[in-house]
Parts: structure tokens; sequence; C-alpha cells
């Protein structure tokens, strides 16, 4: 049984490799081997929005260390995301790679694995959307997710000055080890409002009515009972949830592969049209 | 076919609920307009699921329900659309309402980015 560490902040034995760093300690005091990788070692690569991805088995043609960031997931039975908040949200390498995951969202490649997350974050109230692109990266990867956690440290390295949070840390690991082995994808962390991704991230929709949450796509109704907010989400929506397999087999062939179609017949009119775009503000030569 | 006509197309999964031609018809009288509602379904059963080959086909045939709404006037058109997404959500592509009319598929754009295109 393997878990693999994912961190994505550049800082060498900053906050989220520490707290990674100890996770895995835990991961391999119940049993797991255990292997780190910092993403911003290797190079990732814009996705360039092609779409052949979705069609070639061969995947991805963008020739960079995507494929072996895979590959590591692929060997691994959980994965361990340690990232920084930066500015209200990750790092860019995450969405850098959740960019070019979409390639494997319909193929449900790592579907089934287990995840927990760790975000050190400096200043309480800055990290709004902090949990948004790792339940993205997973949601996509079709991971079960059992710990969410935000850790509150600020200088370089910090986090081993607060105790509770390596014990914490720690103790996630052992926890994403012991899920493996038991095939148990109980939710660990403090519940959210949303009961797939756990966020506190609600979308009011522009009828005023009804709410959603943006990550899973669910939507609800806002109650507010003896002066507590509650939100009751729909059990239809909530069983058609954005990363559930069935709808994302129907986004990939319905509102992917007939956009073929689509484009074949209005190539000619966008061809005469996107002149107008072509040689504008080009530099000569 | 009145000035305004839009097709909306809304294929496996879109709809908030299954579009039901009584509600259609309710939305046609109580706006005054004409409301047509077509179902196609291309699915086959493959290891126990509805699946299908879309990638070469025609935008018009794979599966999807068509409502079709029609209107002389530009009020009442626009209205019967507001009601139609409030119970089904707007449609969720750029083609999803091929074959329109300019003026119909242009109203019903705009009503889908006025309320947000998630309902």
């Amino acid at each position: 049984m393997k878990i693999l560490g994912l961190v994505g902040s550049y800082r060498r034995n900053g906050n989220s490799e520490i707290l990674a760093k100890e996770a895995l300690m835990g991961a391999e005091e119940a049993g797991a081997e255990v292997e780190l990788l910092s993403l911003t070692d290797y190079r990732i690569e814009a996705c360039q929005g092609f779409g052949l991805c979705l069609f070639r088995k061969e995947g991805c043609h963008i020739e960079d260390d995507v494929k072996l960031v895979w590959s590591k997931i692929d060997e691994a039975d959980g994965i361990l995301l340690s990232v920084p908040c930066y500015f209200l949200e990750s790092t860019a390498v995450l969405k850098q790679l959740i960019d070019r995951a979409w390639v494997l969202a319909h193929r449900g490649t790592f579907r089934g694995k287990y995840a927990s997350v760790m975000v050190p974050y400096a200043t309480r109230g800055w990290i709004p959307y902090v949990m948004l692109q790792p339940n993205i990266f997973f949601g996509i990867l079709g991971l079960r997710v059992i710990h969410r956690a935000a850790f509150n440290v600020q200088g370089l390295g910090e986090a081993v000055h607060d105790e509770e949070a390596i014990e914490k840390a720690h103790r996630i690991g052992k926890e994403l080890a012991c899920a493996v082995l038991d095939q148990d994808s109980t939710y660990r962390s403090e519940p959210g409002l949303c009961p797939i991704c756990q966020d506190w991230t609600i979308r009011i929709l522009k009828d005023r009515k009804a709410v959603e949450c943006p990550t899973c796509g669910i939507r609800g109704e806002l109650k507010v009972k003896d002066g507590t907010i509650e939100v009751v989400f729909d059990e239809r929506a909530m069983a058609e949830y954005r990363f559930h397999p069935e709808v994302g087999y129907n986004h990939f062939t319905y509102h992917i592969k007939p956009s073929r179609d689509y484009f074949l017949r209005t190539k000619e009119e966008r061809k005469a049209k996107r002149k107008r775009y072509k040689d504008y503000l080009r530099e000569e030569g | 076919m009145g000035k305004y006509t839009v097709h909306l197309r809304y294929y496996t999964g879109d709809p908030l609920e299954e579009i039901g031609q009584e509600d259609l018809d309710r939305i046609g009288r109580a706006h005054g307009v004409e409301v047509s509602f077509e179902r196609i379904d291309n699915r086959t059963l493959s290891d126990g699921m509805l699946r299908e080959e879309t990638l070469d086909k025609a935008i018009e045939e794979i599966t999807q329900d068509v409502i079709t709404v029609s209107a002389e006037d530009e009020g009442r058109f626009r209205k019967a659309i507001v009601a139609i997404y409030q119970k089904y959500r707007s449609p969720r592509t750029p083609y999803s309402f091929w074959g329109s009319s300019q003026d119909g598929e242009r109203i019903a754009k705009a009503v889908a980015d006025a309320t947000g295109g998630g309902w």
C-alpha cells in the first residue's frame, strides 16, 4: 500500500513540505510505503485547449512532466496533497495540473483512490476559496477525500512551532493509510455545508431563490432556523453532483463531442470573421 | 412559425426535472405563445447503462428534448422563456439553440445570461 505526498509550494522545507512529510511519517507508521513529489520540481505546462486529448487514446500531446505525475498517482493508493494558500486560494501549480487533468475526467483512471488535503495559510479570513482547487482536482480524478484541514502558520517553516498542527498532520497521514487498508471512506474532518465536497462556499443563483455549491453544482434552498443559516440540498441534485461518473459521461457525450458538428457547421463563417483579429496588434516578423 | 422562434435543446442530464408536455402546455397558455415538444432518444443499453456515440452525429440527431417556442410578440416570448428556464433551467451549450430564428436565439440567450444560466 502506497501513499504519495504532493506538495504545491516552491519553498524547500517550508510549511507545506513539513506538514506533508509529517503526514507521510504517520502513513509509514500505519504500514504504508511513501513517496513525496514537489510539483514545482516538474515541468507542468499550461493546457493548450486543443481538446484532442479527450479523443486520443494516448491523451495529451504536450511533452512535459505531467505524465510522470499521473504515473506516480497511478502507483499510489492514497494521495496526500499539501498546498499553501497564497492569495485567497491555492497556488497556481495546482490549477495548472487541474487543467491538464481533464483528459482523465471521463476515463476514471484513478477513481476510487483515497486522498487528504492539508493547506497551510497565513491570515485568518483570507482563505475563502482555498479548498476549491483541491476539491476540483480530486473531484476530477474521482478520489475519495477523507480529510481537509487548514493550518494557520505564517513564517517559513513555522509549522514546526505548532505542536498541534504537527500532531494533526501526523494523524491525517496515518488515517489516510488506515482508510486505504480498511477501504473506509468515512469523512473524518469537520463537515462543511456541502455534503459532497464539504466546502463552505455557497453561490446564490440569480433567481435569488436557489443556492448551489459552485464546485459540485448541487442546488438547494437557504433557510434560517432559530437565527442559524442552513442549506437544504435537493436530493436529486446531490445524486447528480458534478463529478459523478454518469454526469461526467453526459458532459463528455452531450456537451463536448457534439461540438465537433457545431464547429464544422460554423467553420467557414467563423474563419471569415476571425480574419479581423488575426493580425491585429501582432508584431511583424 | 412566429417572428420569434427558438429551439431549446436539452441533452441528457440538462433539465432540472423531466420535461413534461402538460407543463409546457400550461406555460404556452399562460403566456399566449406556441410551445411544442419533441423527444429524441438514440441511446442503447450497454452493460446495463444507456450509452450513445455522439462524436460523428448531427446536433439534431443525438438524444435530446427539444422545446420549441414561437410567438409574434417579444414580451410574451421572453416571459415564456423565463418560465421554461425557471422550471428546467436554461440549455447548457452554444449549440443548444441551433435552428432558431436569429431574434429568438438572441432573446433566449439573453434570458439565460440575465438569470445566470444557473437555473
